[in-house]
């Protein structure tokens, strides 16, 4: 590695220390406790899938560059220099973590693994060495924002083909309808709610049938949820992202920004768009508000397979949504069955972090490293597999197939959508 | 439909939620040479505002763009 291009790695590294990060890189005691908390050293018990093990890789190039001992007696503290064969490492533990956080609700000190895997993500954008495929999208997702009057009209081209199963799934009168008469109003200044919806059909006509179905004064974002920066771990492109929305909100003065089913999409949009004039919440959080209220009725009867619920990590564990989904299966009339005691506890799906994403390049790794998942769900016997997230969703319908289970993956929304009562 | 434009690979991703179209298309045009043509078939309606992201980002080029009742086609070259 050039002297030139370590000098600026190191320099990025720095940009990441904290105060909490640094009390990260010092604390861990060894204790091990962590350990079997990762849902892949459960399933694969290699010492490099220890959360620990992962965060030492990082913590050794802290010693190196930013400890007294590093300098001046690297191999007292196994400190390590940053070159070509680091860098594999830091690839390797950045993405074989999805960023769950469950060794982090067991660590005695709350060391949190992904906040240190964002140093080795950020260090692996700025060698040229991280997923191309993450950047790709994360560069695509930029460009449709950047891009975005100009693709207006082709968007709005798109969502007019979903409209009649909209209505399908909750007839409406042209009277009945905001902004133009459409049952996907979009870009409507002064609606109550702005709906951030993925790319895909599957995020926009159920969600729309439901909003249309309460009564809700809504509208469309024109941006999609996702946030592809933050799944490569590029602070630029995340804030780039997540800002066109924030602007948008803003811009139609809406009160509350609801966030689809996609995890990354939810908490970055709760936990890193500060202090604004509008409330973040989660499409299950708003169904259980709306079945709360009485603005939607539910057919109790559609559910006659005994059902569990995933908690999608960034919604549950890290983004404090766990009753809700239970809620609103409950009034679904389904035989629920949980996955675990404590939903705070529960089994990662292996998909999160960008794995998902990053397609058949890690589709052994994510099947192998899903083995609790797979287990956890078969010793519930339940026929049904809903979830709130689209990442979660393609991971559990990866390892569904994979593991041969007979339970079918649904999303939770599509399930409210499809029970309610005209 | 492709009486125009010679196709050099097909590519069925009908099905497919996005990003997945692109995500596939981004590793298949790699399988043609440049100047060579793919046709990408989708269902998913992302797929309108996704293509001409992802070219405009990889430097590839959308010939042509169809859409039927239930199918959007993409010619592109690849040119990058």
């Amino acid at each position: 590695m050039e002297e030139k291009l370590r000098e600026e790695l190191i320099k990025l590294f720095e940009s990441k220390l904290s105060k909490p990060m640094q009390m990260y890189l010092e604390t861990c005691s060894r204790c091990g406790i962590c350990t079997p908390a990762c849902h892949a050293y459960a399933s694969m018990p290699q010492a490099k899938y220890t959360p620990a093990y992962r965060a030492e890789v990082v913590r050794r190039i802290f010693k190196k560059y930013f400890k007294l001992q590093g300098k001046i007696a690297p191999a007292l503290g196994a400190a390590k220099v940053l070159d070509e064969n680091t860098l594999d490492e830091l690839y390797e533990a950045a993405y074989s973590c999805t960023g769950c956080r469950r060794c982090m609700v067991y660590c005695p000190f709350g060391i949190d693994t992904q906040q240190i895997m964002s140093i080795a993500k950020l260090l692996l954008i700025g060698a040229n060495a991280e997923p191309e495929l993450l950047t790709m999208l994360a560069d695509v997702s930029v460009s449709k924002g950047e891009g975005i009057e100009d693709m207006k009209e082709s968007f709005m081209q798109g969502l007019k083909r979903l409209e009649d199963q909209v209505l399908e799934k909750w007839k409406m009168e042209a009277g009945e309808m905001e902004a133009g008469e459409t049952p996907i109003p979009i870009d409507v200044e002064g609606a109550d709610l702005l709906y951030v919806a993925l790319a895909g059909a599957h995020s926009i006509i159920p969600a729309a049938a439901v909003f249309n179905a309460a009564g809700e004064k809504w509208t469309l974002s024109f941006f999609e949820a996702v946030n592809f920066g933050a799944f490569v771990g590029d602070p630029t492109k995340t804030k780039l992202i997540l800002d066109r929305i924030v602007n948008e909100a803003n811009r139609l003065k809406v009160k509350e920004v609801c966030i689809c089913e996609c995890g990354t999409a939810f908490r970055v949009m709760k936990q890193m768009s500060g202090s604004q004039p509008f409330e973040v919440s989660s499409i299950t959080d708003v169904h259980a508000k709306y079945i709360r209220e009485g603005k939607i009725k539910l057919d109790k009867s559609k559910l006659n397979l005994p059902v569990t619920y995933h908690d999608p990590c960034q919604i549950a564990r890290n983004g404090g949504v766990i009753d809700a989904p239970r809620y609103v299966l409950q009034q679904l009339g389904a035989d629920y069955r949980e996955l675990s005691a404590d939903p705070k506890y529960n089994w990662c799906c292996g998909g999160g972090g960008g794995l998902v994403a990053m397609g058949d390049e890690t589709h052994d790794f994510r099947m192998k490293s899903a083995k609790v998942k797979a287990d956890q769900v078969q010793q519930t016997e339940a026929k049904i597999l809903a979830t709130a997230c689209e990442n979660c969703h393609a991971q559990l319908s990866d390892i569904s197939k994979h593991y041969n289970m007979d339970v079918e993956v649904k999303y939770l929304s599509s399930m409210v959508a499809d029970a309610l009562i005209q | 439909m492709s009486d125009e434009i010679n196709v050099d690979k097909v590519m069925d991703l009908k099905g497919m939620p996005c990003p997945m179209p692109i995500v596939k298309v981004s590793k298949g045009i790699k399988d043609v040479e440049v100047g060579q043509v793919i046709q990408a078939i989708s269902t998913d309606p992302g797929s309108l505002t996704d293509f001409p992201a992802w070219a405009r980002t990889s430097g590839n080029e959308i010939l042509k763009t169809e859409q039927t009742e239930e199918e959007f086609v993409f010619y592109i070259k690849r040119t990058a």
